[in-house]
């Protein structure tokens, strides 16, 4: 799942579903499956904002998906926030996944991964809150130490 | 030293293909969990497996993309073809629309890969031979029509799965053997690894072959 999750999109590929989308849409014949594809590349790209607005876009389409495609959406929602760092969205989605299909091995593993991500956050967390106590502890002795010095003398 | 040794010498990319529900990602399950996955929901986008397996004397680490085969996904799993060493083409043995589709996938899989990718037809479920609707014979001289390997396979039993994979396998090393695939060419899909480092310990060569993965 981590292959599939960092997997970055070739810029050739990016681009020729960008002109089809863009095509479709000043013709105004813009499909359900165009939208899906160049939002399908977009959250593959490195760049943080191609992934937001492939996130727009399968928003869209989620809200309007009948059951059968919606599964495609949420997982890429879930696949876009993760990459965004947004795992407690992506918990979000991926969980909708699997209210609707519990056995689901593709979502499960992305589940997994999603965890392990938030455990990892809340770690660094920890380290960093910690960190800053362990320095203010210091800073304290060290005016400690100071004052009883400049008492001394 | 600031590279790490490898437990392999090389990296083939693999690519599975094939209508919807002719058991891609069964096959792929099979081989890299040695379990057969009952019930398994249609690939959403692609899915992705690796195993390192014995081909030659040599470890080869299989990084496997098995691809959605249902339609709207198509144009986009397309760009997984690119740099594929070998495409596993898969059709079902008792359902004969999915052999039927196999030139349209063909097709797609000479245009987007390499002149070297190796090509192997695989018809799963041959478990099922009361519901056969693809005579072997057929197969295998559509195969040999059109320069492909071949194996009936099933990954609810597991026949044949590792021998799809090591057929392609053997083929691709050979390629490599004999100078026809070119490893510096950007999309050969095969990365060698040197396994042991510079005046590090024994050469993979010279190391007694062991059954089974390592991985």
């Amino acid at each position: 799942m981590e292959a599939v999750v960092s997997d970055v999109v070739a810029p050739e590929d990016l681009l020729r579903f960008e002109k089809k989308y863009n095509s479709e849409l000043q013709k105004g014949t813009l499909c359900k499956d165009t939208k899906f594809e160049y939002a399908w590349c977009l959250i593959r790209s490195k760049y943080t904002d191609d992934i937001k607005k492939g996130v727009v876009i399968l928003d869209e389409l989620v809200h309007k998906g009948s059951k059968d495609d919606s599964r495609d959406f949420l997982f890429y929602l879930s696949v876009a926030n993760y990459r965004l760092k947004h795992y407690e969205k992506a918990l979000k989605f991926i969980r909708t996944l699997l209210k609707n299909e519990p056995g689901n091995n593709q979502a499960l593993e992305l589940e997994k991964l999603i965890d392990k991500a938030l455990k990892k956050d809340g770690l660094v967390g920890i380290a960093i809150v910690s960190g800053i106590g362990l320095g203010v502890a210091g800073l304290a002795g060290l005016i400690g130490l100071a004052v009883s010095k400049g008492s001394r003398s | 030293m600031t590279a790490a040794p490898y437990n392999y010498s090389y990296i083939f990319k693999y690519i599975i293909i094939g209508d919807m529900g002719v058991g891609k990602s069964c096959l792929l399950h099979q081989f890299t969990e040695k379990k057969f996955m009952a019930d398994c929901p249609h690939t959403i986008g692609v899915e992705f497996g690796t195993r390192i397996m014995e081909v030659n004397g040599q470890k080869v680490k299989l990084q496997i993309w098995d691809t959605a085969g249902q339609e709207r996904f198509r144009a986009v799993t397309r760009s997984y073809y690119r740099g594929a060493a070998g495409a596993l083409m898969v059709y079902d043995i008792t359902r004969r629309s999915t052999y039927n589709h196999l030139s349209s996938w063909l097709t797609d899989a000479r245009n987007l890969t390499n002149p070297n990718t190796v090509i192997i037809l695989i018809g799963n479920k041959a478990d099922l031979e009361a519901q056969r609707d693809v005579t072997y014979e057929e197969a295998k001289q559509f195969a040999e029509e059109n320069g492909l390997l071949f194996l009936e396979a099933s990954a609810k039993t597991g026949e044949n799965v590792e021998e799809a994979f090591l057929e392609a396998a053997k083929r691709i090393y050979q390629n490599i053997q004999d100078g026809s695939l070119d490893l510096n060419a950007a999309e050969s899909g095969v990365q060698h690894k040197p396994s042991v480092p510079q005046g590090g310990r024994l050469n993979s060569d010279t190391q007694p072959a062991k059954e089974g993965c390592s991985c």
